[in-house]
């Protein structure tokens, strides 16, 4: 039964393996047995130690696997990545943008360069590599572009001005992506993410607990409950799905 | 477990409604290849007899019970008798619905009468049903219930109120089932783009899918697969949420001419 979500064959690459979200998408992506490469979305140490250890995680798995250290907001840098994957792995079935940097400050505070900076890290890095992938994708007539975003795409938040509106951003990029491709083979859909262990926009313990007492589950999502969405997207079993954002949110947004 | 482990429903048991042909049929079959016994309910014996067949077809456990969603001692019978067989119920699938008399009439043709079916059919049904299983799922600790809306329920068309108005209103209705039961209930939404059910008149009637952006139809059994997804414990924090698989339709924002005519826009930036 479950062949149709199998990923047998199937090479993914996973871009912000480095946060708690796009490290659980690319396990669970190699645990329905694709083959996948992992990078990072800034040149840090610290980034570049957990991508390695992800990519590890791969092998462990008995999958192919590379890490690679990124600026996934530098063109060249996302370029050479793919034709990495593509050299090493020899096709890109599946692209997965988990790039995230958030930042909240009062817009007074915020700096152009600033803007700049989480437009470029949030949603330009998604552009960036959506066209390289696509490139290959369109040769190969077939492809899966996954996007991942916040609910606070689809919802605001006192300073959030800058880090809102790229999340928002990512979810017209699939759509108009999704629609660019609809007769090309290529799927375009995100992940809405609710409040989610370790990734960065949640502050202190204090703010976690109050967030927890306002959530329907009173606990944030797993990386892991996120990451399941990743492998239906990937799979044929969601051959007739694009366009979409599917929310893993644990019923948060049907809150007045 | 890996993560296809996650999608296995063994020992699992569904209530699929509607389910003597079409989207639910396609789901009672899926389900039941994903591990899970299903009971398989709709008005018409010779149907859901048929689709329970094929169930045990692959292996799996079936009942087949007439019921009318709209007549809530009906479906009070049929869940006891579920419970009565099975013991458990771990999904509802509340998928019966669809068209009713009068669904295109114009506003002041529309009689009370077709509004009322119009609206017992695609969402009381559903509020019936759910009832009568919630307190069981609760007594289990866990549950999932998959309601079955429509591209119609999230946008609408020309004198299309009664169709619209319930699917809309089935939304909000899983929307506060989600909230009410969360964690140990999950409730989520099917909205299916346009499926003919292999049936030649409906695939002419939509000219093949021409329009839609993927340029083609839906397939039951993707609906089948999709409703795995959303049963199994792949999706434990997914909650009160719609899934739209419609090739792309809703995307475009105006289906169903959704892929054209393209509109021009400025293609280079100027200052």
């Amino acid at each position: 039964m479950t062949e149709e979500f199998s990923l047998l064959d199937r090479k993914a690459l996973v871009i912000g393996a480095s946060n708690p979200i796009g490290r659980a998408i690319a396990v669970a992506l190699a645990e329905a047995v694709a083959d996948v490469a992992v990078a990072t979305t800034t040149r840090s140490q610290s980034e570049e130690v957990i991508a390695n250890s992800c990519s590890n995680e791969m092998w462990a798995l008995n999958r192919k696997s590379f890490a690679q250290s990124i600026d996934a907001a530098s063109e060249s840098d996302v370029n050479a990545l793919v034709e990495r994957t593509v050299a090493e792995f020899g096709r890109l079935d599946v692209l997965v943008n988990a790039q995230d940097l958030p930042f909240a400050k009062p817009i007074a505070e915020t700096s152009f360069d600033e803007w700049r900076r989480v437009m470029d890290a949030n949603v330009g890095s998604m552009f960036l590599a959506s066209k390289a992938a696509a490139k290959v994708m369109l040769a190969q007539d077939k492809g899966r572009i996954i996007n991942v975003a916040s609910v606070l795409g689809e919802r605001g938040m006192a300073n959030g001005s800058a880090y809102c509106t790229a999340q928002a951003g990512v979810f017209n990029l699939t759509r108009a992506l999704a629609l660019e491709f609809a007769r090309e083979g290529i799927n375009v859909n995100a992940i809405g993410a609710g409040w989610t262990e370790g990734m960065g926009i949640i502050g202190s313990d204090d703010e976690r607990q109050k967030l927890e007492r306002y959530l329907p589950y009173k606990r944030l999502a797993k990386p892991e409950e996120v990451a399941g969405v990743a492998v239906y997207l990937s799979s044929e079993a969601s051959d007739y799905l694009t366009g979409q954002v599917v929310w893993v949110e644990g019923g948060a947004l049907s809150h007045v | 477990m890996s993560v296809l482990d996650k999608l296995k429903l063994n020992g699992k048991v569904a209530i699929v409604t509607g389910a003597g042909r079409g989207l639910g049929r396609a789901m009672a079959i899926s389900l039941a290849q994903a591990g899970a016994d299903i009971v398989a309910t709709a008005r018409t014996k010779s149907q859901v007899e048929e689709t329970a067949d094929m169930v045990r077809g692959h292996g799996r456990a079936a009942e087949w019970v007439e019921c009318d969603v709209t007549d809530s001692s009906s479906v009070r019978a049929m869940v006891q008798s579920t419970v009565d067989k099975f013991g458990r119920i771990d999904i509802l699938v509340n998928n019966a619905g669809g068209a009713t008399p009068g669904m295109q009439n114009r506003l002041v043709d529309i009689d009370d009468h077709h509004w009322r079916v119009g609206v017992d059919t695609n969402l009381t049904g559903a509020m019936y049903c759910s009832r009568a299983a919630i307190q069981q799922m609760l007594e289990q600790g866990s549950g999932k219930i998959i309601n079955v809306t429509s591209g119609f329920g999230l946008r609408v068309a020309r004198d299309n109120f009664i169709y619209t108005s319930a699917k809309a209103g089935l939304i909000n209705f899983t929307r506060a089932l989600a909230l009410t039961y969360a964690p140990s209930i999950q409730a989520n939404l099917i909205a299916p783009g346009l499926f003919p059910h292999d049936n030649p008149a409906m695939i002419e009637w939509w000219r093949g899918g021409k329009f839609v952006p993927m340029g083609r139809l839906g397939g039951d059994h993707e609906i089948g697969l999709l409703s795995v997804f959303l049963a199994s414990d792949l999706t434990s924090y997914m909650n009160g949420q719609i899934v739209v698989l419609d090739g792309g339709g809703l995307a475009a924002g105006h289906a169903p001419t959704g892929f054209a005519p393209r509109v021009e826009l400025p293609s280079e930036v100027t200052q």
